[in-house]
Order: structure tokens, then sequence, then C-alpha cells
């Protein structure tokens, strides 16, 4: 799907904080390409075709097409992208050149699948703890994502990196003991009478000082040892 | 309530709160989040205030993420006193927060589910908020 979209970009030639701002409020992107042995080049594009697409999880694998005038197109992987932390528009993006035959380290993103036994009879709460993988692989196998079945899983027990169904192309980086998901008991949440938490002053923390007579102590002992020396 | 358990020392100034959150504002742990549209403090009573809205709404399951600690203490006078003669006691504890802050995130119940409690929750805050997702950020 993703090697369909087709971004159009143009070689920038203004640079500074000055003239990235100018670019954006004229509805253009900066960006740089790298990677594939090819020089790094500063571009503009417009990011109306990946705008809602980047938020998405394929936004870390899908291989894009980059047209850049007087050359080729380009095979091209988002490495990394800045967003806006208020109005989430994007601000920079950097692109990767893809080359057939070189294989790629990548995060891809889990999915699971099923209402783990632990929450559905234990009355437990799934966590999901970590969601993506980081893989290596060529560009072409590069799964969309890893879909893990988690039906099975009670209190207590958990499904592990090594635990995931990959392809048999797929080599994964990441450490096979972590923990990708579990289910874990409920805590009983305390709560306290309103009236008693209004009431009760906080007290204040401890200082991180020393007191007196402390420094009087290490003051004393540093005038002795200089008297036996 | 949250407050630090060793300081350096008992009173700061007040400082300023310029520019946006660049940490702190991409939802980390959980689904759902909410958002601190402005800059501003956040007393440790808003923040457990919001945190007993949500757990009493979501009752059991799902899981709740506090993004913001209250490290900075807040001086008050005693009323009816003369100006001079140093500064207030410490009174509260607050959170600075700037645009951008992701203040609570929450996983394990429905969207439906989360927008309504983060919802109640927004209410125990002097800031505005917004509801910010894994999927439609």
């Amino acid at each position: 799907m993703a090697e369909n979209l087709k971004i159009e970009g143009n070689i920038r030639e203004d640079f500074g904080k000055n003239a990235a701002r100018r670019l954006r409020r004229s509805g253009r992107v900066p960006a740089v390409i790298y990677g594939a042995g090819s020089p790094c080049t500063a571009i503009t594009f417009d990011p109306r075709p990946i705008a809602r697409f980047i938020h998405s999880e394929a936004a870390h694998t899908a291989v894009l097409t980059m047209e850049l005038p007087g050359t080729e197109p380009a095979r091209v992987m988002l490495r990394e992208w800045q967003t806006d932390p208020v109005r989430g528009k994007l601000l920079h993006v950097d692109f990767v050149r893809v080359a057939r035959d070189t294989r790629l380290k990548v995060k891809v993103p889990i999915h699971v699948t099923g209402e783990p036994e632990g929450v559905k009879v234990q009355g437990g709460i799934f966590e999901f703890v970590l969601r993506e993988v980081e893989v290596e692989c060529l560009p072409d196998d590069i799964p969309e994502h890893i879909t893990a079945d988690v039906t099975s899983l009670t209190i207590g027990r958990n499904l592990r990196v090594a635990h995931l169904p990959t392809g048999e192309n797929i080599k994964v980086l990441t450490d096979p003991d972590r923990v990708v998901a579990h289910v874990v008991a409920l805590k009983a949440e305390e709560e306290k009478p309103a009236a008693e938490g209004a009431e009760a002053a906080p007290e204040e923390p401890e200082l991180i000082r020393k007191g007196k007579a402390e420094e009087e102590a290490e003051a004393e002992a540093g005038e002795e040892a200089k008297e036996k020396k | 309530m949250l407050m630090p358990s060793k300081v350096k020392f008992r009173k700061q100034q007040r400082g300023r709160m310029r520019g946006k959150a660049w940490r702190g504002s991409k939802l980390s742990f959980g689904d759902y989040g909410l958002k601190v549209m402005e800059p501003g403090w956040i007393t440790a009573r808003q923040i457990e205030a919001g945190r007993v809205a949500i757990m009493r709404f979501i009752k059991r399951g799902g899981k709740l993420w506090i993004r913001a600690f209250p490290d900075k203490p807040v001086t008050k006078k005693p009323a009816e006193t003369r100006m001079g003669k140093g500064k207030g006691a410490p009174e509260f504890w607050v959170a600075v927060v700037k645009p951008g802050r992701i203040l609570f995130e929450m996983e394990g119940v429905s969207e439906v589910d989360a927008r309504e409690a983060l919802r109640l929750a927004s209410h125990k805050l002097a800031l505005p908020t917004r509801f910010v997702s894994r999927t439609g950020e």
C-alpha cells in the first residue's frame, strides 16, 4: 500500500531556522534524504500525502517512492520525524534510501489478538509493555506488523520477544527475554476519606543538607588530621 | 498527595514558563492521554483530584500513569501580615507544565471510557487540555 505513496520533493537551497520557518508557512516541510552510499541531500516536500499516514504504525516500516527533479525515483523509508508538541504538525523528516539487496534494521510494531484468559476469567489487567521490536531483514521482507495471540495468557504469565512468530528471513535484534505483554492481578485501590485528606496538612520533605553537629565533627576531624601530619 | 521526599532547598523562586514541552509530549506507556495546551502550574491537589476522578470512573480494569510530578514548592505569607520579614512558608507543591505536556496516560479501557475518564479529570485542572490517542493524535 505504502509503496504506492509517492512524494514529490524539491532540492532545498535555503538553510537555517528562518528559511525553515518560511518554508513551513508556505505549507512545505524541510527534510533530508540519505543512505545507500549516496550523498546527504536537503529537500522540501508537501506533507499532505503522508500527513495521516505518518501517525499510523505502518509509518515505521513502509517503503515510499521519492521523486526528486533530475534524478531517478528512489525507494525511501521514514527514519525519523519531528512534530510540533501542541499542534501535531510535521516539522522535519529524515528519509533513508533503501537498496533492495541491503539488510535493514527497522522497528516493527507488534499487534496482539484475542482476549487473555487472565482478563476474561481471572479478572486481571492486560499490560502491553513492548509495542515494537527491532528486526533485521531485506526491504522486501519487512512485515507491516507482527501479530501475537495472547488468548492463553493467565495472571502471572507473560509473552516474551522469543515467543513472537516471525518469518524465516527476519532476524529479531531485540533481547529475546524482554517481556512484550503480561497479565497482572488488580490491586485494591485504597481510598482515604475525603475529610481526612483535606485536613491533613502536607508535611515538609526532608532537607538534603548536613546538620550543624555533623559539619562541626567533620571540621574537627579535618583539624586533627592536619595536626598529625 | 504527590510531593518530593527529600529536597535540597525548602523554597524556590517562581521562574518562567517559556516554550513548549518537547519532552514528555508523546504517549509513552498507554493508549490514551490528556495533553495540556497552555503553560501553567498544576498543584499536587489537582493531580490527586484528577487521579481519583479517573479511578472512580474506570472502577476496575485499566491502568493509569501520571506523567507530571509536583516538585516545586510554593510559599505563602500568612493573612494580615505586613510586607517584608522574609519569604513565607511553603504552602503547597506544583508541577510546572508547558503546552504539549502529557499529564495522564491510560491503558486497558475502551476509547469511550478513556475519553470520559479523562474529561472528568480535565475538570479538576486549571488549564485547557486535549484528549490524545495513539492512533489519532
